[in-house]
Protein backbone atom coordinates (compact mmCIF):
# COMPACT_ATOMS: atom_id res chain seq x y z
CA UNK A 1 0.00 0.00 0.00
CA UNK A 2 1.54 3.59 -1.10
CA UNK A 3 1.91 5.81 2.05
CA UNK A 4 -0.80 8.83 1.96
CA UNK A 5 2.39 11.00 2.51
CA UNK A 6 3.79 9.62 -1.53
CA UNK A 7 -0.24 9.87 -2.90
CA UNK A 8 -0.37 13.54 -1.66
CA UNK A 9 2.95 14.66 -2.74
CA UNK A 10 1.87 13.01 -6.53
CA UNK A 11 -1.46 15.01 -6.31
CA UNK A 12 0.18 18.11 -5.16
CA UNK A 13 2.57 17.72 -8.38
CA UNK A 14 -0.01 17.23 -10.60
CA UNK A 15 -2.69 20.22 -9.37
CA UNK A 16 0.38 22.68 -8.92
CA UNK A 17 -0.15 24.25 -12.89
CA UNK A 18 -3.86 24.08 -12.77
CA UNK A 19 -4.27 26.75 -10.09
CA UNK A 20 -3.11 28.84 -12.65
CA UNK A 21 -5.54 28.22 -15.68
CA UNK A 22 -8.23 28.05 -12.93
CA UNK A 23 -7.50 31.57 -11.16
CA UNK A 24 -7.01 33.14 -15.45
CA UNK A 25 -10.43 31.53 -16.37
CA UNK A 26 -12.23 32.90 -12.62
CA UNK A 27 -10.50 36.20 -13.58
CA UNK A 28 -12.84 36.67 -16.91
CA UNK A 29 -15.00 37.98 -14.39
CA UNK A 30 -13.28 40.56 -12.28
CA UNK A 31 -12.47 39.72 -8.65
CA UNK A 32 -10.64 40.55 -5.25
CA UNK A 33 -8.45 38.00 -3.57
CA UNK A 34 -10.53 35.98 -1.07
CA UNK A 35 -13.58 36.31 -3.12
CA UNK A 36 -11.41 34.17 -5.81
CA UNK A 37 -10.05 32.40 -3.23
CA UNK A 38 -13.63 31.07 -2.38
CA UNK A 39 -15.03 30.72 -5.84
CA UNK A 40 -11.85 28.41 -6.74
CA UNK A 41 -12.58 26.33 -3.89
CA UNK A 42 -16.62 26.09 -4.70
CA UNK A 43 -15.59 24.91 -7.87
CA UNK A 44 -13.57 22.03 -6.86
CA UNK A 45 -9.73 24.24 -6.99
CA UNK A 46 -8.87 24.30 -2.77
CA UNK A 47 -5.97 26.40 -2.80
CA UNK A 48 -4.73 27.79 0.06
CA UNK A 49 -4.56 31.44 0.22
CA UNK A 50 -0.83 31.89 1.37
CA UNK A 51 -0.11 30.23 -2.01
CA UNK A 52 -3.31 32.43 -4.30
CA UNK A 53 -2.03 35.84 -2.89
CA UNK A 54 1.50 35.95 -3.75
CA UNK A 55 0.52 34.51 -7.35
CA UNK A 56 -1.95 36.78 -7.88
CA UNK A 57 0.59 39.69 -7.62
CA UNK A 58 2.91 37.49 -9.67
CA UNK A 59 0.72 37.30 -12.47
CA UNK A 60 -0.33 40.65 -12.65
CA UNK A 61 3.51 41.55 -12.93
CA UNK A 62 4.07 39.28 -15.82
CA UNK A 63 1.28 41.10 -17.47
CA UNK A 64 -1.69 38.16 -17.49
CA UNK A 65 -3.19 40.38 -14.51
CA UNK A 66 -4.56 43.65 -14.43
CA UNK A 67 -6.11 44.87 -11.60
CA UNK A 68 -7.99 48.04 -9.99
CA UNK A 69 -8.75 49.36 -6.62
CA UNK A 70 -12.80 49.23 -5.76
CA UNK A 71 -13.45 51.85 -2.92
CA UNK A 72 -17.42 51.72 -3.18
CA UNK A 73 -17.72 48.99 -0.45
CA UNK A 74 -17.15 48.62 3.30
CA UNK A 75 -13.66 48.33 2.71
CA UNK A 76 -10.50 49.14 -0.11
CA UNK A 77 -10.53 45.74 -2.22
CA UNK A 78 -8.18 45.35 -5.04
CA UNK A 79 -9.71 43.77 -8.22
CA UNK A 80 -8.32 41.53 -10.41
CA UNK A 81 -8.98 40.79 -14.14
CA UNK A 82 -7.47 38.26 -16.86
CA UNK A 83 -6.27 40.65 -19.37
CA UNK A 84 -5.31 40.42 -22.99
CA UNK A 85 -2.16 38.77 -22.27
CA UNK A 86 -3.69 36.58 -20.04
CA UNK A 87 -6.45 35.27 -22.21
CA UNK A 88 -3.69 34.36 -24.81
CA UNK A 89 -1.48 32.44 -22.53
CA UNK A 90 -4.36 31.20 -20.71
CA UNK A 91 -5.38 29.88 -24.72
CA UNK A 92 -2.50 27.77 -24.86
CA UNK A 93 -2.72 26.50 -21.17
CA UNK A 94 -6.01 25.26 -21.96
CA UNK A 95 -4.75 24.05 -25.56
CA UNK A 96 -1.95 21.93 -23.11
CA UNK A 97 -4.62 20.79 -20.45
CA UNK A 98 -6.81 19.17 -23.42
CA UNK A 99 -4.11 17.71 -25.46
CA UNK A 100 -2.65 15.75 -22.16
CA UNK A 101 -6.60 14.57 -21.61
CA UNK A 102 -5.88 13.55 -25.20
CA UNK A 103 -2.83 11.89 -24.45
CA UNK A 104 -3.66 10.03 -21.74
CA UNK A 105 -6.92 9.04 -22.58
CA UNK A 106 -5.07 7.80 -25.99
CA UNK A 107 -2.26 5.89 -23.69
CA UNK A 108 -5.27 4.26 -21.58
CA UNK A 109 -6.69 2.90 -24.82
CA UNK A 110 -3.40 1.53 -26.20
CA UNK A 111 -2.51 -0.16 -23.19
CA UNK A 112 -5.83 -1.46 -22.71
CA UNK A 113 -6.00 -3.15 -25.95
CA UNK B 1 -2.19 48.07 21.85
CA UNK B 2 -1.46 46.65 18.43
CA UNK B 3 -3.44 43.69 17.14
CA UNK B 4 -2.34 40.33 15.79
CA UNK B 5 -3.11 41.28 12.32
CA UNK B 6 -1.03 44.20 12.64
CA UNK B 7 2.03 42.78 13.91
CA UNK B 8 1.67 39.97 11.45
CA UNK B 9 1.59 42.61 8.55
CA UNK B 10 4.66 44.29 10.23
CA UNK B 11 6.53 40.66 10.47
CA UNK B 12 5.51 40.27 6.63
CA UNK B 13 6.05 43.98 4.76
CA UNK B 14 9.61 43.91 6.18
CA UNK B 15 10.54 41.41 4.51
CA UNK B 16 9.22 42.27 0.74
CA UNK B 17 11.01 45.51 -0.86
CA UNK B 18 9.75 48.94 0.13
CA UNK B 19 8.14 49.94 -3.06
CA UNK B 20 5.39 47.56 -2.86
CA UNK B 21 5.01 47.56 1.02
CA UNK B 22 2.18 50.42 0.92
CA UNK B 23 -0.26 48.28 -1.60
CA UNK B 24 0.94 45.14 -0.39
CA UNK B 25 -0.29 46.21 3.57
CA UNK B 26 -3.43 47.39 1.89
CA UNK B 27 -4.46 44.58 0.11
CA UNK B 28 -3.36 42.05 2.43
CA UNK B 29 -5.20 43.89 5.35
CA UNK B 30 -8.50 43.88 3.65
CA UNK B 31 -7.85 40.09 2.60
CA UNK B 32 -7.26 39.28 6.26
CA UNK B 33 -9.95 40.88 7.45
CA UNK B 34 -12.28 39.58 4.41
CA UNK B 35 -11.39 36.12 5.94
CA UNK B 36 -11.90 36.71 9.37
CA UNK B 37 -15.63 38.37 8.24
CA UNK B 38 -16.53 35.42 6.93
CA UNK B 39 -16.09 33.33 10.04
CA UNK B 40 -17.36 35.68 12.22
CA UNK B 41 -20.36 35.57 10.27
CA UNK B 42 -20.54 31.66 10.61
CA UNK B 43 -20.38 32.37 14.41
CA UNK B 44 -17.04 32.67 15.68
CA UNK B 45 -15.94 35.36 18.03
CA UNK B 46 -13.44 37.65 16.71
CA UNK B 47 -10.25 36.93 18.24
CA UNK B 48 -10.57 33.45 17.39
CA UNK B 49 -10.66 34.05 13.73
CA UNK B 50 -8.14 35.92 13.83
CA UNK B 51 -6.04 33.68 15.21
CA UNK B 52 -6.93 30.72 12.82
CA UNK B 53 -6.72 33.16 10.03
CA UNK B 54 -3.47 33.99 11.09
CA UNK B 55 -2.48 30.79 11.05
CA UNK B 56 -3.63 29.66 8.06
CA UNK B 57 -1.56 31.95 6.19
CA UNK B 58 1.34 30.42 8.26
CA UNK B 59 4.80 32.26 8.77
CA UNK B 60 4.87 35.93 7.61
CA UNK B 61 8.61 35.29 6.44
CA UNK B 62 7.59 32.56 4.08
CA UNK B 63 4.87 34.33 2.76
CA UNK B 64 6.81 37.84 2.39
CA UNK B 65 9.68 35.13 0.62
CA UNK B 66 6.57 34.12 -1.81
CA UNK B 67 5.83 37.70 -2.51
CA UNK B 68 8.91 38.75 -3.28
CA UNK B 69 9.85 35.68 -5.42
CA UNK B 70 12.69 34.73 -2.72
CA UNK B 71 14.52 31.81 -2.28
CA UNK B 72 14.44 29.96 0.91
CA UNK B 73 17.69 27.84 0.50
CA UNK B 74 21.19 29.46 0.75
CA UNK B 75 22.04 27.29 -2.21
CA UNK B 76 19.75 25.97 -4.79
CA UNK B 77 20.01 23.40 -7.48
CA UNK B 78 21.11 25.76 -9.76
CA UNK B 79 24.36 26.42 -8.17
CA UNK B 80 24.46 23.33 -5.79
CA UNK B 81 26.59 21.44 -7.79
CA UNK B 82 29.12 23.74 -9.17
CA UNK B 83 29.55 24.67 -5.63
CA UNK B 84 30.40 21.38 -4.34
CA UNK B 85 32.79 21.29 -7.00
CA UNK B 86 34.46 24.01 -6.54
CA UNK B 87 34.40 23.33 -2.70
CA UNK B 88 35.78 20.01 -2.46
CA UNK B 89 38.72 20.87 -5.52
CA UNK B 90 39.55 23.29 -2.66
CA UNK B 91 39.50 21.62 0.00
CA UNK B 92 41.99 18.87 -1.76
CA UNK B 93 44.91 21.04 -1.31
CA UNK B 94 44.39 24.41 0.40
CA UNK B 95 44.27 22.94 3.96
CA UNK B 96 47.52 20.73 3.30
CA UNK B 97 49.17 23.93 2.11
CA UNK B 98 47.85 25.97 5.05
CA UNK B 99 49.30 24.01 7.34
CA UNK B 100 52.30 23.26 6.00
CA UNK B 101 53.23 27.25 5.71
CA UNK B 102 52.19 27.50 9.14
CA UNK B 103 54.16 24.64 10.57
CA UNK B 104 57.13 25.49 8.29
CA UNK B 105 56.96 29.64 9.17
CA UNK B 106 56.18 28.70 13.15
CA UNK B 107 59.77 26.61 13.11
CA UNK B 108 61.99 28.81 11.45
CA UNK B 109 60.55 32.23 11.37
CA UNK B 110 58.93 31.87 15.15
CA UNK B 111 62.11 29.59 15.87
CA UNK B 112 60.20 26.89 18.07
CA UNK B 113 60.21 23.67 15.72
CA UNK B 114 58.93 21.80 18.93
CA UNK B 115 55.13 24.04 18.36
CA UNK B 116 55.43 23.19 14.56
CA UNK B 117 53.23 20.90 14.02
CA UNK B 118 50.43 21.93 16.52
CA UNK B 119 51.02 25.27 14.52
CA UNK B 120 50.49 23.56 11.03
CA UNK B 121 47.00 21.53 12.43
CA UNK B 122 45.81 24.50 13.32
CA UNK B 123 46.42 26.39 10.45
CA UNK B 124 44.97 23.47 8.03
CA UNK B 125 41.38 23.86 10.49
CA UNK B 126 41.12 27.10 9.72
CA UNK B 127 41.69 27.11 6.42
CA UNK B 128 39.43 24.72 6.04
CA UNK B 129 36.66 26.45 7.50
CA UNK B 130 37.49 30.09 6.04
CA UNK B 131 37.42 28.26 2.12
CA UNK B 132 34.06 26.85 3.42
CA UNK B 133 32.53 29.84 4.61
CA UNK B 134 33.99 32.37 1.71
CA UNK B 135 33.24 29.80 -0.96
CA UNK B 136 29.41 29.23 0.32
CA UNK B 137 29.48 32.68 1.21
CA UNK B 138 30.07 33.91 -2.40
CA UNK B 139 27.52 31.29 -4.03
CA UNK B 140 24.48 32.15 -1.88
CA UNK B 141 25.09 35.75 -2.62
CA UNK B 142 25.08 34.89 -6.72
CA UNK B 143 22.01 32.55 -5.72
CA UNK B 144 20.74 35.77 -4.51
CA UNK B 145 21.98 38.29 -7.40
CA UNK B 146 21.98 36.07 -10.62
CA UNK B 147 19.34 33.44 -10.41
CA UNK B 148 19.79 32.73 -14.01
CA UNK B 149 23.54 31.71 -14.03
CA UNK B 150 25.00 31.09 -17.52
CA UNK B 151 27.27 28.19 -16.56
CA UNK B 152 28.87 25.96 -18.84
CA UNK B 153 26.68 22.86 -20.00
CA UNK B 154 27.37 19.55 -18.74
CA UNK B 155 28.71 17.26 -21.34
CA UNK B 156 29.80 13.54 -21.94
CA UNK B 157 33.19 14.51 -22.49
CA UNK B 158 33.10 15.43 -18.68
CA UNK B 159 32.16 11.67 -17.97
CA UNK B 160 35.63 10.51 -15.58
CA UNK B 161 37.27 7.47 -16.26
CA UNK B 162 34.93 4.51 -14.50
CA UNK B 163 37.62 3.60 -11.20
CA UNK B 164 40.07 0.99 -11.67
CA UNK B 165 39.67 -2.10 -9.71
CA UNK B 166 42.42 -1.71 -7.18
CA UNK B 167 43.63 -3.66 -4.81
CA UNK B 168 45.92 -1.40 -2.79
CA UNK B 169 43.37 1.61 -1.70
CA UNK B 170 44.47 5.38 -1.66
CA UNK B 171 43.91 4.62 2.30
CA UNK B 172 45.72 1.71 2.66
CA UNK B 173 48.84 3.87 1.03
CA UNK B 174 48.42 6.71 2.92
CA UNK B 175 48.21 4.86 6.46
CA UNK B 176 51.30 2.86 5.54
CA UNK B 177 53.32 5.89 4.86
CA UNK B 178 52.13 8.30 7.38
CA UNK B 179 53.15 5.08 9.71
CA UNK B 180 57.05 4.62 8.21
CA UNK B 181 57.66 8.64 8.33
CA UNK B 182 56.53 8.33 12.18
CA UNK B 183 58.49 5.64 12.46
CA UNK B 184 61.79 7.41 10.99
CA UNK B 185 60.63 11.02 12.98
CA UNK B 186 60.26 8.55 16.26
CA UNK B 187 63.91 7.14 15.72
CA UNK B 188 65.39 10.15 15.45
CA UNK B 189 63.35 12.38 17.72
CA UNK B 190 64.35 9.78 21.00
CA UNK B 191 67.82 10.88 20.18
CA UNK B 192 66.98 14.54 20.11
CA UNK B 193 63.88 14.58 22.35
CA UNK B 194 64.87 11.88 24.65
CA UNK B 195 63.53 10.12 27.10
CA UNK B 196 63.14 11.43 31.06
CA UNK B 197 64.89 9.10 33.27
CA UNK B 198 64.08 8.36 36.89
CA UNK B 199 66.12 11.28 38.43
CA UNK B 200 65.58 13.70 35.72
CA UNK B 201 67.83 13.70 33.09
CA UNK B 202 67.36 12.21 29.92
CA UNK B 203 68.65 9.89 27.85
CA UNK B 204 68.47 8.52 24.34
CA UNK B 205 66.61 5.17 24.03
CA UNK B 206 68.69 3.77 21.53
CA UNK B 207 72.15 3.56 21.77
CA UNK B 208 74.17 7.03 20.46
CA UNK B 209 76.77 4.73 18.92
CA UNK B 210 74.39 3.64 16.34
CA UNK B 211 74.62 7.04 14.67
CA UNK B 212 77.69 5.97 13.23
CA UNK B 213 75.47 3.77 10.87
CA UNK B 214 73.23 1.76 11.69
CA UNK B 215 70.21 4.41 12.91
CA UNK B 216 71.12 6.46 9.41
CA UNK B 217 70.79 3.37 7.54
CA UNK B 218 67.47 2.22 9.46
CA UNK B 219 66.30 5.80 8.77
CA UNK B 220 67.18 5.45 4.92
CA UNK B 221 65.62 1.91 4.28
CA UNK B 222 62.28 3.17 5.72
CA UNK B 223 62.22 6.56 3.70
CA UNK B 224 63.38 3.89 0.61
CA UNK B 225 59.81 1.85 1.83
CA UNK B 226 57.69 5.21 1.48
CA UNK B 227 59.08 5.37 -1.97
CA UNK B 228 57.84 1.46 -2.20
CA UNK B 229 54.66 2.48 -1.19
CA UNK B 230 54.09 5.08 -3.94
CA UNK B 231 55.52 3.04 -6.19
CA UNK B 232 52.97 0.26 -5.36
CA UNK B 233 50.06 2.87 -5.33
CA UNK B 234 50.70 3.69 -8.87
CA UNK B 235 50.79 0.24 -9.72
CA UNK B 236 47.52 -0.31 -8.20
CA UNK B 237 48.28 -4.00 -7.21
CA UNK B 238 51.42 -6.02 -5.98
CA UNK B 239 53.36 -7.73 -8.70
CA UNK B 240 56.52 -10.01 -8.48
CA UNK B 241 59.04 -7.27 -8.86
CA UNK B 242 57.53 -5.10 -5.81
CA UNK B 243 56.97 -8.21 -3.66
CA UNK B 244 60.89 -8.88 -4.55
CA UNK B 245 61.56 -4.99 -3.77
CA UNK B 246 59.63 -5.61 -0.20
CA UNK B 247 61.24 -8.64 0.91
CA UNK B 248 65.29 -7.10 0.57
CA UNK B 249 63.69 -3.98 2.47
CA UNK B 250 61.80 -5.68 4.93
CA UNK B 251 65.23 -7.73 5.56
CA UNK B 252 67.21 -4.85 5.59
CA UNK B 253 65.58 -3.01 8.34
CA UNK B 254 64.23 -6.52 10.05
CA UNK B 255 67.77 -8.21 10.13
CA UNK B 256 69.76 -5.57 11.69
CA UNK B 257 67.41 -4.79 14.05
CA UNK B 258 66.90 -8.19 15.51
CA UNK B 259 71.04 -8.85 15.22
CA UNK B 260 71.40 -5.69 17.14
CA UNK B 261 68.59 -6.57 19.61
CA UNK B 262 70.23 -9.91 20.17
CA UNK B 263 73.63 -8.62 20.51
CA UNK B 264 72.82 -6.24 23.46
CA UNK B 265 73.81 -3.18 21.16
CA UNK B 266 70.26 -1.37 20.10
CA UNK B 267 69.30 -0.12 23.38
CA UNK B 268 71.49 2.66 25.16
CA UNK B 269 74.05 0.92 27.68
CA UNK B 270 73.48 4.20 30.09
CA UNK B 271 69.72 4.03 30.16
CA UNK B 272 70.02 -0.03 30.75
CA UNK B 273 72.13 1.01 33.93
CA UNK B 274 69.89 3.47 35.15
CA UNK B 275 67.04 0.93 35.59
CA UNK B 276 67.51 -1.92 37.88
CA UNK B 277 64.60 -4.68 36.04
CA UNK B 278 67.03 -3.64 32.79
CA UNK B 279 70.12 -4.50 34.46
CA UNK B 280 69.02 -7.75 35.55
CA UNK B 281 67.95 -9.61 32.79
CA UNK B 282 65.18 -7.22 31.91
CA UNK B 283 66.82 -5.59 28.73
CA UNK B 284 67.48 -9.41 27.56
CA UNK B 285 63.80 -10.23 27.97
CA UNK B 286 62.62 -6.98 25.98
CA UNK B 287 65.73 -8.20 23.13
CA UNK B 288 63.73 -11.35 22.93
CA UNK B 289 60.68 -10.00 22.73
CA UNK B 290 61.48 -7.45 20.11
CA UNK B 291 63.18 -10.00 18.08
CA UNK B 292 59.99 -12.40 18.06
CA UNK B 293 57.60 -9.57 17.20
CA UNK B 294 60.04 -8.30 14.37
CA UNK B 295 60.48 -11.70 12.98
CA UNK B 296 56.47 -12.47 12.77
CA UNK B 297 55.91 -8.95 11.46
CA UNK B 298 58.29 -9.25 8.95
CA UNK B 299 57.72 -13.21 8.02
CA UNK B 300 53.81 -11.85 7.61
CA UNK B 301 54.45 -9.10 5.42
CA UNK B 302 56.66 -11.05 3.17
CA UNK B 303 53.53 -13.66 3.13
CA UNK B 304 50.78 -11.35 2.93
CA UNK B 305 52.77 -9.47 -0.13
CA UNK B 306 53.48 -12.98 -2.25
CA UNK B 307 49.71 -14.19 -1.58
CA UNK B 308 48.48 -10.59 -2.72
CA UNK B 309 50.56 -10.75 -6.22
CA UNK B 310 49.76 -14.16 -7.12
CA UNK B 311 46.18 -13.62 -6.76
CA UNK B 312 46.64 -10.52 -8.78
CA UNK B 313 48.36 -13.20 -11.36
CA UNK B 314 45.79 -15.73 -10.69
Amino acid sequence: MVSEEVLRTHLQELRRGTVVVASLVALRQPDYGYALLQRLGAHGFPVDANTLYPLLRRLEEQGLLTSEWNTEESRPRKFYRTSADGEGVLRRLLDDLAAVQDSVAGLIEGVGR
Amino acid sequence: MSTLTDRYLAATLRAVPAQRRAELDEELRGSIADMIDDRTAGGQDRATAEREVLTELGNPEQLAARYADRPLQLIGPRYYLVWWRVLRMLLTFVPAVAGVVAGVAKATVGGEPGAAIGAGIVGALQATVQTAFWITAVFAVAERVNPEPKLPAWSVDQLPEAPKERQVTLVDSCGSIAFLLCAAAFLSWQHFQPWMSGDGSRLPMLDPALWSFWLPFLIAVLVATVGLEIAKYRAGRWTWPLVAVNAVLDLAFAVPVAWLLLTDRLLNPQLVQRFDWLREGGAQDVARIAVVVTVAITVWDLVDSAVKARRQAG
